[in-house]
């Protein structure tokens, strides 16, 4: 895939680096020069200096032929017209941009961003789940589908744990699409039982939420 | 400097690549040192690093052909070699790592931008980041004026 | 008319004060309190500290019950961004963005924001200006 990474901060450096390890090719937009300057010495020629909200520089980039477009500046309004420069006039298929206040969550889906992907909310949510009781951790939403991807950790006094799956009453609107037990990635049946400590990852719409905690037992546990 | 191995030749068409292909071949002959003469295409953005830009590479193998019977006439025998990537100077200074030549011998026109003299960013790359020893060959003024650029 | 204005910079000031002047009730909000300044003792309308690209700002600032809404800060994304969100969010019934850049101000445009751009708009009065000079000048000498 090509992938274009709007912004060449410590975010943007790193997903970069991942992204080339697993052999895409990806390019970094970056305003600063001393950056960009950083970033070709580690990573070679995969970086390019200009504003990734100027036309121009999306053209020369060739966002038309670009798989991907991620916008993982600091500031939500850059990431977010990065995005629909993207979509509007190159027509970019898969368009993410990272959200720095949660709140603006709601306009970024609205204005058809793909996906959003907030490190405030998620740091929040692992707070969440250390002082509360475990609930679903959101790990991804798909605005296109209405579909979002959650995380769920079974704790040995929740309603699920030693139950088969198809006992759970999960909602249609809810598939789990895998549990994560002792590190290993476990693919489940309806004959699946959860266990304590396994970390079940559902696909889920957001209208169902609370009818997949009630099923997995998630919320009224206590710790 | 120790025995000369192996030489890196990069051209791109100006007049000042014959002069270093022939000074190459020049010094490389004492040591019966190998000579890598190559061509970057520069393959912009907007196509993939693969992309076959035809109208590139046939002025490319135009270019190499032109650096082959230089060496010819010097009676010395080179080997050519045309790369695609994004940026020519990187693609040098890896190519010059992976090649483990011992100097790269390049060719800089004397150019002006904006009112004054302008090196462009290829060659102060290589001098930068090469690992090897790296000799610029600037042509005379003369060249240039004869051009009238 | 009830109109929220974002960014008091030499725009914003200015239209805040001009439709204070003609009986407007008008809340302007700025990121800089010494922006504020630039309004004058006669601005009767409220002036609000805030960044505008929050929904709570925007709330306070009155943007659900507002008419208009003018983004005029000196950064386009920002007026790009929280015009969208007037107009999607709180579905505010007229709303305009300031824009500096000419293709991002089409772009936008395309897709149904309205917007203003000084560039294009100062250089073609510019153009015209010198036209009009340039052709007296040039019948002169004759």
């Amino acid at each position: 895939m090509y992938i274009i990474v709007a912004g060449g901060g410590k975010v943007g450096y790193f997903l970069s680096k991942s992204l080339v390890a697993e052999g895409h090719e990806v390019l970094i937009i970056e305003k600063n020069a001393k950056k960009c300057l950083a970033i070709a010495d580690d990573l070679g020629s995969i970086v390019m200096r200009g504003d990734a909200c100027e036309a121009a520089t999306l053209e020369e980039t060739g966002a038309a032929r670009a798989d991907v477009i991620v916008a993982v500046t600091g500031d939500d309004e850059d990431n977010l017209v990065i995005c629909q420069m993207a979509k509007v006039k190159y027509h970019v298929p898969r368009t993410i941009a990272r959200i720095n206040n949660p709140r603006n969550e709601k306009i970024f889906k609205l204005l058809g961003i793909d996906v959003t992907v907030s490190t405030t909310e998620l740091i929040l949510a692992h707070i969440q789940q250390e002082i509360s009781a475990p609930d679903l951790i959101h790990l991804l939403r798909l605005r296109h589908a209405d579909l979002e991807i959650v995380e769920a950790r079974i704790t040995p006094d929740a309603r699920a744990a030693h139950r088969p799956l198809r006992d759970l009453g999960i909602p249609s609107t809810c598939a789990i699409s895998a549990i994560i037990r002792n590190g290993k990635v476990v693919i489940p049946s309806g004959e699946t039982c959860l266990e304590p400590e396994d970390e079940v990852i559902a696909a889920c719409a957001p209208a169902s939420e609370d009818a997949l905690r009630e099923a997995l037992g998630t919320r009224d546990v206590p710790r | 400097m120790e025995q000369l191995r192996r030489a890196l030749v990069p051209v791109n068409g100006d007049d000042v690549d014959i002069e270093a292909v022939q000074f190459a071949c020049s010094v490389a002959r004492r040591s019966k040192a190998k000579i890598y003469v190559i061509y970057v295409i520069e393959v912009k953005r907007a196509l993939p690093l693969d992309a076959e830009i035809t109208s590139d590479v046939a002025r490319a193998e135009q270019i190499l052909s032109r650096a082959e019977r230089v060496a010819e006439e010097a009676s010395y025998e080179v080997e050519t070699d045309l790369l695609q990537a994004r940026e020519v100077g990187s693609a040098l200074v890896e190519e010059a790592a992976e090649r483990d030549v011992d100097v790269i011998i390049m060719g800089a026109r004397y150019k002006r931008r904006f009112g004054e003299f302008h090196l462009g960013t290829t060659v102060p790359y290589v001098l930068k980041n090469a690992p090897c020893r790296v000799w610029v060959m600037r042509e005379a003024i003369s060249s240039a004026r004869s051009r009238q650029d | 008319m009830q109109i929220v204005i974002l960014g008091c910079g030499r725009v914003g000031s200015t239209l805040a004060r001009m439709l204070d002047a003609e009986g407007h009730d008008v809340t302007i909000v700025d990121q800089n309190a010494d922006q504020f300044k630039r309004l004058g003792p006669g601005f009767r309308g409220t002036a609000l500290i805030g960044n505008g690209i929050d929904e709570d700002t925007l709330r306070r600032a009155g943007i659900e019950q507002a008419d208009a809404f003018a983004a005029t800060t000196n950064g386009d994304n920002t007026n790009i961004m929280t015009a969208q969100m007037a107009k999607h969010l709180f579905h505010v019934p007229t709303v305009i963005a300031r824009l500096y850049d000419p293709i991002r101000e089409e772009t936008y445009r395309v897709l149904g924001l309205e917007t203003f751009c000084p560039t294009t708009l100062g250089a073609s009065v510019l153009k015209e200006k010198l036209n009009k000079a340039g052709a007296s000048a040039a019948r002169a000498r004759r």
